[in-house]
């Protein structure tokens, strides 16, 4: 059974060491595959000595397109599972030995690990909690399914989903609410489990400022309304 | 009812790029601000007197002129924004050709 951990990283250059050694020590069964988004600080130069595999973008593609690069990378290496883990410290190795025992169970696609689905101490930042509130509605609502942090990027995904996601045009430019929505719709099932998460240590957060927040939640309710009248219901396809 | 006409071209614009958008032909994120025109459109073509109002609120005498004026931004906004993207494109393409050339060599 073949695990790769995909790490996109921008810019990261205080925090992907910290990460590596981290998974390193309480993850060693699984690979290690950083895709350094074309960062301006040393980010390359530190996984490079750490010996990780890195693939460097040949320009600035943001996160959603550099997971893709690394599930591209999966799919074409023949990996079973992806656990999409983040460079800035935020979650926590041990954790992921969670999602892989619940996907391996088959039962689930996609695992999602959740901040929310038990109180596990995690300060959220207003206007997040906000969001994901409206986007966990919104899917239950059209999928009739509960997943209470649909923004979280701390998902596992198996072979069947990796090779979905890899083919051009089936990754969004932000992977959230609307993918989720648009992978139940076609039938792949998600189960949500409470995992802990540290808060950022250092660095800038993507999602900063006010009109970046409000732009992405406009963006996120135009593309899950083009999906909710575009995507077929199907029927669940079973797993294997 | 004169105005039929209208809503009938407002709708078929606005039906035609939700469905190119369905046939995955035209991305969801670029036709954002053609579904806000065409919708803009459908508005205006069902109260064409709105545009009267908004005329006489800012003061223009020739509400027409309102009309053409707020058209032309549009089109320069949509206009400026492909230039950025073409420009931003044809950067990359750069890139990635002299990647790619540089890969090919060192194959050999």
């Amino acid at each position: 059974m073949k695990v790769l951990f995909v790490i996109p990283a921008y810019n990261e250059e205080e925090n992907i060491g910290k990460v590596l050694d981290e998974l390193r020590k309480d993850a060693s069964f699984a690979d290690i595959l950083v895709i350094d988004d074309c960062s301006k600080d040393r980010t390359k130069e530190i996984v490079e000595k750490k010996k990780v595999p890195c693939i460097t973008n040949i320009f600035n593609m943001r996160y959603a397109m550099a997971i893709q690069t690394g599930i591209k990378y999966a799919y074409e290496n023949g990996y079973d599972y992806v656990i999409q883990f983040d460079a800035d410290g935020q979650h926590i190795a041990k954790e992921a030995i969670k999602l892989l025992d619940e996907i391996k169970k088959g039962k689930a696609d996609i695992v999602i690990g959740s901040r929310y689905l038990v109180d596990t101490g995690y300060p959220c930042p207003f206007f997040r909690r906000i969001g994901t509130k409206i986007f966990s509605l919104l899917i239950k609502l059209f999928c009739h399914k509960t997943i209470a942090d649909p923004l979280s990027g701390f998902q596992c995904l198996n072979a069947r989903v990796i090779e979905y996601y890899s083919k051009m045009g089936n990754y969004p430019e932000y992977p959230d609410a609307n993918l989720v929505i648009e992978m139940l719709k076609k039938g792949y099932n998600i189960v949500e489990i409470p995992t802990k998460m540290r808060l950022r240590e250092a660095g800038v957060s993507m999602h900063g400022g006010i009109i970046k927040p409000i732009k992405y939640m406009i963006e996120m309710f135009y593309s899950i309304f083009f999906i909710l009248i575009s995507t077929p219901r199907q029927k669940k396809v079973d797993n294997k | 009812m004169r105005n039929i006409y209208f809503v009938i071209i407002a709708l078929f614009i606005l039906i035609y790029i939700v469905m190119e958008v369905r046939k995955k032909r035209f991305s969801i994120k670029e036709s954002f601000w053609w579904v806000i025109s065409s919708i803009i459109m459908l508005i205006l073509a069902i109260f064409p007197y709105s545009i009267d109002k908004i005329a006489k609120l800012l003061n223009i005498s020739y509400p027409p002129s309102l009309l053409f004026v707020l058209c032309i931004l549009f089109l320069l906004f949509i206009n400026f924004r492909n230039s950025k993207k073409i420009a931003e494109q044809q950067e990359k393409i750069i890139e990635l050709a002299q990647n790619v050339a540089i890969l090919k060599n060192e194959k050999k």
